[in-house]
């Protein structure tokens, strides 16, 4: 089964690099490269701390379904607030 | 300048010092194993069709044998990490290839001595080699410790993803 993320989305948004979030987590940061990617399914250990680490739940970090993009995600708000 | 330090100096001269203490960035092995096996192959046969040890092509097979064992030792430090250092422990997803690499070498080479087991057993037909002098066996056993040192690196390659170049470089 797929494992959608969002890492690379949250990572870009707060200014942090790939080694710097990989340092905060205790990973190599090619591992961080290859779970946006999509190449590698964190534990729960490590999915816990990434979302930790930006202070999010980890439901908005990682599904099973794709998830919006952030123009439709836009778009829908732009929709609402009119 | 002692002896001990001339000696220090070339360690860091030669480059030897960044596989030693493995600050080189790990790198994906995928086929260069591969032609170490075969070299190690050919290296073993060569020794092995040549009954005279003064014969040149038993020298030609053992430069190319214990060249390939050597670089079988060389692949193992410079390929996928293995070995945690202080400055950069393991993460889980390395571990993770490290233990599925080996679990995957191990069964191979288990598999693999288990045919050699049967071929053994074998009775003598003309035709067909055993191994019988004492270099034989030797070379046989050094030969399985290069595949020891050189399966897990070549498996590990092939289970790593592409890299992906870092951000900050």
């Amino acid at each position: 089964m797929t494992l959608y993320n969002r890492i690379a989305l949250f990572r870009t948004e707060r200014g942090v690099s790939r080694r710097e979030l990989a340092e905060a987590v205790g990973v190599n940061n090619q591992t961080i490269g290859y779970l946006e990617r999509g190449d590698y399914k964190p534990s729960l250990e490590l999915a816990m701390k990434i979302a930790a680490y930006f202070s999010v739940p980890i439901e908005l970090l990682f599904s099973f379904r794709p998830f919006e993009s952030v123009a439709d995600t836009l778009r829908r708000a732009a929709a609402a607030g009119e | 300048m002692t002896l001990l330090e001339k000696m220090d100096r070339v360690v860091y001269a030669t480059g030897i010092d960044r596989i030693l203490f493995r600050k080189m960035k790990p790198r994906t092995l995928r086929w260069t194993p591969l032609l170490v096996i075969v070299v190690l192959i050919g290296g073993y046969v060569l020794m092995a069709k040549t009954e005279n040890v003064l014969d040149s092509d038993f020298w030609i097979g053992w430069l190319l044998f214990y060249g390939a064992f050597l670089a079988a030792a060389f692949l193992r430090a410079l390929g996928p990490r293995f070995t945690a250092t202080v400055l950069h422990p393991l993460d889980e997803r390395e571990l993770t290839v490290r233990a599925r690499a080996h679990a995957v070498s191990g069964t191979v080479l288990a598999t693999l001595a288990m045919f050699g087991c049967f071929y053994m057993a074998i009775p003598s037909i003309p035709g067909i080699w055993h191994p019988h002098a004492t270099y034989d066996w030797i070379n046989l056993g050094f030969g399985v410790q290069a595949g020891g040192m050189l399966l897990p690196t070549l498996i590990a390659s092939w289970m790593e993803p592409d890299p992906i170049p870092d951000d900050e470089d």
